[in-house]
């Protein structure tokens, strides 16, 4: 049939190399863009090679003149931390919801998913104040906490629909066998809960790492803005200065794609968790 | 609800609330700023629907059965790795006037044509649209292809045996069965198209003078640069009822779904 079908396949690879070049233009354009000192963009047109390979001393400079390395470790310990943090806090309610049963659990289950549907600007000015009042905007502890109150919608989904896929014999036989609700999260669903782990940990790290939103909202310090937020701040009203700029973005997307590549197989998984249950 | 609450509020964020009633409503349905706005907004949800939305179903239609599929999917959904941040400052430069990408592709091609892409109304709405498409078409893709590869061969094989074209297939046989995945599809894009604000905030500031805002964008503009936070919550209660009124039809079939499973 491939073959029978092959000559009426043309216009179907055509549409998908032309798309791949779409996809990849903005890509390629970039990278060229960071290698090149300012001089050379503005002197030559988007094709043209650099005259010089300008992308460490065009790192250097960025990393000197906006301290960019303050918000990478900010971002690096908010993603570490809120994600940590989700991870215990979604796998036991994700666990309580499934097996333990209490009484409205969907009605509780439903009110915590809607927190991944509805827009955060609902709730934006409602925390803002809170931060305020509670002394926690502008600090790190507070960033932390608004992330991990973020995520956990969105994780407590994905250890639910995971932990309805153990079978409840497995439990029962543990439950013979003299275990408690505590014991039986421990040595009967975690030792199990790797890929949703692996899930939420990839998807929630890179969430937190990729956010502006709240970065812009609740924070004002260099050293507690997250990353998104300071080259967001780089690029200003006139465009700023692109080649800089192009090497800040390269450089500050590379952990989310290096975390990409590594749990790929993760990432599919995830996407099917986060739309069947 | 506090939300709710402080929309009734004539408020700058430190002094008191001062309570106005219904007046900051009926301010924006008065504000020309906010009418662009909406009208920005229904541009994104339309164009989400066709550009990311059905443009990840034809995607996942065409690397099917396709050799180097995987390759393929792979350049489509790698974008989806990148902040909105990172895609908006890339595609400021593609669209930039006298440097960017595109224009340069113009001029290669010897045409005198140079829009100012980002400045202009709409071009600026509809450039920030192909951006959100660029990042977003993975996801709807790959959602379709795991609709795809639930449905089974045997009616696909019977039609095409009965004679029928690979495209009245799709449409009567392949489409039905997708309906699923296609409305969780919809729903999350017009959803997401709702919330979109970093892309808008890197590459236009939501500018020149608003003309490219949406709501989630003059709602913050309003509430945190210009601290009418009274104003801003009204915005925000505003997007978030169509948003949840989008989102019953969905909310209903998981309920319904879980409910059996229950």
């Amino acid at each position: 049939m491939t073959i029978r079908l092959h000559p009426r396949k043309i216009p179907l690879y055509s549409v998908l190399i032309g798309l791949t070049i779409l996809w990849l233009l903005p890509v390629a354009s970039s990278f060229l863009v960071s290698f090149k000192s300012s001089e050379d963009f503005v002197s030559q047109t988007w094709a043209d090679l650099p005259t010089k390979f300008y992308f460490f001393t065009n790192l250097a400079t960025v990393l000197r003149e906006y301290r960019l390395q303050d918000n990478l470790a900010s971002s690096f310990l908010y993603a570490a931390v809120g994600t940590a943090v989700v991870i215990v806090a979604a796998s036991m309610a994700g666990f309580s919801i499934v097996r333990l049963r209490p009484k409205f659990n969907f009605l509780l289950f439903l009110v915590i998913y809607s927190g991944t549907l509805f827009p955060f600007q609902m709730y934006l000015i409602p925390v803002y104040r809170l931060f305020n009042t509670l002394g926690l905007y502008d600090t790190r502890g507070g960033m932390v906490l608004i992330y991990s109150a973020i995520c956990i919608p969105f994780s407590l989904f994905v250890y639910r629909g995971f932990y309805t896929t153990i079978p409840r014999e497995i439990e029962e036989a543990a439950k013979l066998d003299g275990c408690g609700p505590v014991r039986s999260f421990v040595s009967v669903f975690l030792p199990q809960s790797l890929p949703p782990t692996a899930v939420v940990a990839l998807f929630q790290a890179t969430w937190i790492w990729n956010d502006l939103l709240f970065g812009m909202v609740l924070s004002r310090a260099q050293n507690i803005r997250p990353i998104m937020v300071a080259v967001a701040t780089m690029t200003g009203y006139g465009g700023g200065n692109i080649p800089w700029i192009m090497t800040a973005v390269i450089f500050t997307s590379i952990p989310t794609i290096l975390l990409f590549i590594f749990l790929r197989r993760f990432f599919i998984k995830g996407m099917e968790m986060s739309i069947t249950t | 609800m506090q939300n709710l609450y402080y929309s009734f509020f004539n408020w700058n964020g430190l002094g008191t609330p001062i309570f106005n009633g219904l007046k900051n409503y009926v301010t924006m349905f008065t504000d020309r700023v906010i009418g662009r706005s909406m009208l920005n907004t229904v541009i994104w949800v339309v164009f989400t629907l066709a550009l990311p939305a059905a443009g990840g179903l034809l995607v996942a239609v065409f690397v099917t059965g396709v050799r180097g599929a995987g390759f393929f999917k792979s350049i489509f959904f790698t974008p989806l790795t990148i902040s909105f941040v990172a895609t908006g400052v890339i595609w400021a430069y593609m669209f930039s006037r006298e440097l960017g990408v595109f224009n340069g592709l113009f001029a290669m091609a010897g045409l005198q044509w140079k829009p100012s892409w980002l400045t202009d109304v709409p071009q600026n709405t509809f450039a920030m649209i192909i951006a959100w498409t660029w990042q977003q078409l993975g996801s709807n893709m790959v959602m379709f292809l795991m609709g795809l590869g639930t449905i089974p061969r045997d009616p696909i094989e019977a039609c095409l045996i009965d004679g029928a074209s690979a495209w009245q297939t799709f449409v009567h046989v392949k489409l039905p069965m997708l309906r699923p995945i296609t409305t969780v599809v919809i729903t999350m894009a017009m959803v997401n198209s709702f919330k979109v604000f970093d892309i808008i905030w890197v590459m236009t500031r939501g500018g020149p003078y608003s003309s490219s805002e949406t709501l989630a964008v003059s709602m913050f503009r309003e509430t945190f640069t210009l601290f009418h936070m009274g104003y801003g919550a009204a915005i925000s209660v505003i997007l978030s009822a169509i948003v949840i009124v989008i989102s019953a039809a969905y909310i209903r079939r998981m309920t319904k779904r879980d409910l059996l499973y229950y």
